[in-house]
């Protein structure tokens, strides 16, 4: 089982959240491997590819010796967002050993993927018959467009003039720890909606996706098949023209919703219609950026600079990104840890021992040796209670 | 039998360490919190009181702001 326990930050973690057969079931589409390849961490990424011809399944044990052993904290991570992917399934032998293998479709369709390259279920349309494609500047525009409308329409519904084809209950899904709702009150904005707004684009992208992926459930799509949609979509290329046909009714419904946040455009000819991914529907697998305030005051300042600003290098000048800096490090002065403080110790060997104990879960705050005190992190006053209960 | 005393680990620098050893000091005795003074840039203290020490830190500092004169 895997050791570490993530939250999902990003795309990538969602899947990872997913339940076995069903991420299994996503392992039968050739560009989804490809892109969980990509995610990966790089130790994670080579031991695929080392293994991508074995048929064997490979010793924990012998695995730790690809690494030296300063490398070893990032050999546990690798190994486990795999499992965790379930790129990696665990095989346990008669003699307890634990060994490795690839997930043979995982597997099988990334030697496919690397002989044949990869090809989408459908092929960009024509463009004697997709008249009136929009330039890339244009799409450009429009996706920023559709997207500040649709935050406009989020924060503010009344002030909306079009509004977005999201019904109430969706948006409010959308709304959901972003705005506080009191009784006839109209809602305010909260602490994390606050944060939400300064954060970059892709980042706020991804949180609504996230949620629409989430809430799918309750509107009878499973989320699977979106989550598999999305990744199929972000291999397709930027500005070109997809027959609406070749699409499920599941996909088609997802992509009026799409629509709405600007990942895609609606066209339609003569007889058919096709839609037009943005760069925000290329750009989805990308991870989120750091997440400190000050950071998200930077971006937010460098993303709406005006554009004669823009120009400049740096966009946003050194003194008030000094001064942002310096602010947010005086209201981080003091560190406060919730902490247990303990002494009378029986004797200097128990002394020693906890304190060795404490420094082993990393938990040691504070030592001192001439009254025999040590101070540990709260979280684990249950270990240190164990653990010394044991000394007797 | 160790004694398990439950409370709060502060580090700081030395200036910030002195305004929260005389905002102590300067407390009724029954709602002094400091524990014990670990070195100039350490302390433990009791539990339950991060807000106020926060509070009494974002006082000072706002204090210390530049206001325009109206």
């Amino acid at each position: 089982m895997p050791q570490v326990r993530i939250i999902a930050k990003n795309f990538m973690d969602m899947v990872a959240a997913l339940p076995a057969m069903k991420l299994d079931k996503l392992y039968e589409n050739a560009f989804i491997c490809e892109a969980v390849l990509r995610s990966l961490p790089p130790l994670a990424k080579k031991y695929v590819l080392q293994m991508l011809y074995m048929v064997v399944p490979i010793t924990g044990k012998s695995m730790e010796e690809w690494v030296l052993s300063d490398g070893f904290s990032k050999h546990k991570v690798a190994v486990d967002r795999l499992l965790q992917l379930r790129i990696f399934l665990e095989v346990t032998d008669r003699k307890k050993e634990t060994s490795y293998r690839l997930n043979p479709k995982f597997q099988d369709n990334l030697q496919k993927y690397l002989v044949y390259g990869g090809a989408l279920p459908r092929e960009a349309m024509p463009s004697n018959i997709t008249v009136r494609l929009p330039s890339l500047e244009d799409l450009e525009a429009y996706a920023l467009e559709q997207w500040e409308c649709f935050l406009l329409q989020l924060i503010n519904s009344s002030h909306v003039e079009r509004p977005t084809n999201f019904s109430s209950s969706v948006m409010r899904v959308f709304q959901r720890g972003l705005l506080s709702a009191r009784e006839n009150e109209t809602p305010k904005l909260t602490e994390n909606g606050f944060q939400f707004l300064l954060m970059d684009t892709n980042a706020q992208l991804w949180y609504i996706i996230r949620e629409y992926i989430s809430s799918s459930q309750d509107r009878g799509v499973d989320p699977t098949d979106l989550i598999s949609f999305l990744l199929e979509l972000s291999f397709h290329v930027l500005g070109e023209a997809y027959n609406l046909s070749t699409l499920t009714e599941v996909q088609k419904n997802a992509v009026r919703d799409l629509a709405d946040l600007g990942l895609i455009k609606l066209q339609q000819g003569r007889k058919e219609g096709w839609f037009i991914p943005t760069k925000l529907a290329t750009n989805l697998s990308v991870s989120l950026s750091d997440t400190s305030s000050r950071k998200q005051i930077i971006s937010f300042l460098q993303q709406n600079a005006h554009p004669r600003v823009a120009e400049r290098t740096p966009a946003v000048p050194e003194n008030v990104t000094d001064q942002i800096r310096l602010w947010e490090t005086d209201r981080n002065r003091v560190d406060i840890i919730p902490s247990h403080l303990y002494e009378d110790f029986p004797s200097k060997e128990v002394f020693e021992a906890a304190s060795d104990f404490a420094r082993e879960v990393s938990g040691l705050l504070w030592e001192d040796t001439k009254n025999m005190r040590l101070i540990v992190r709260g979280e684990l006053h249950q270990d240190m209670r164990d653990f010394l209960r044991r000394q007797k | 039998m160790v004694n398990a005393i439950k409370g709060l680990f502060i580090s700081c620098d030395i200036p910030m360490a002195q305004f929260i050893v005389s905002f102590n000091a300067s407390l009724p005795a029954s709602q002094k919190f400091i524990v014990h003074m670990l070195d100039a840039t350490h302390m433990f203290v009791q539990p339950h009181v991060a807000e106020m020490i926060r509070s009494r830190i974002a006082d000072f500092r706002d204090q210390n702001s530049y206001e325009k004169p109206a």
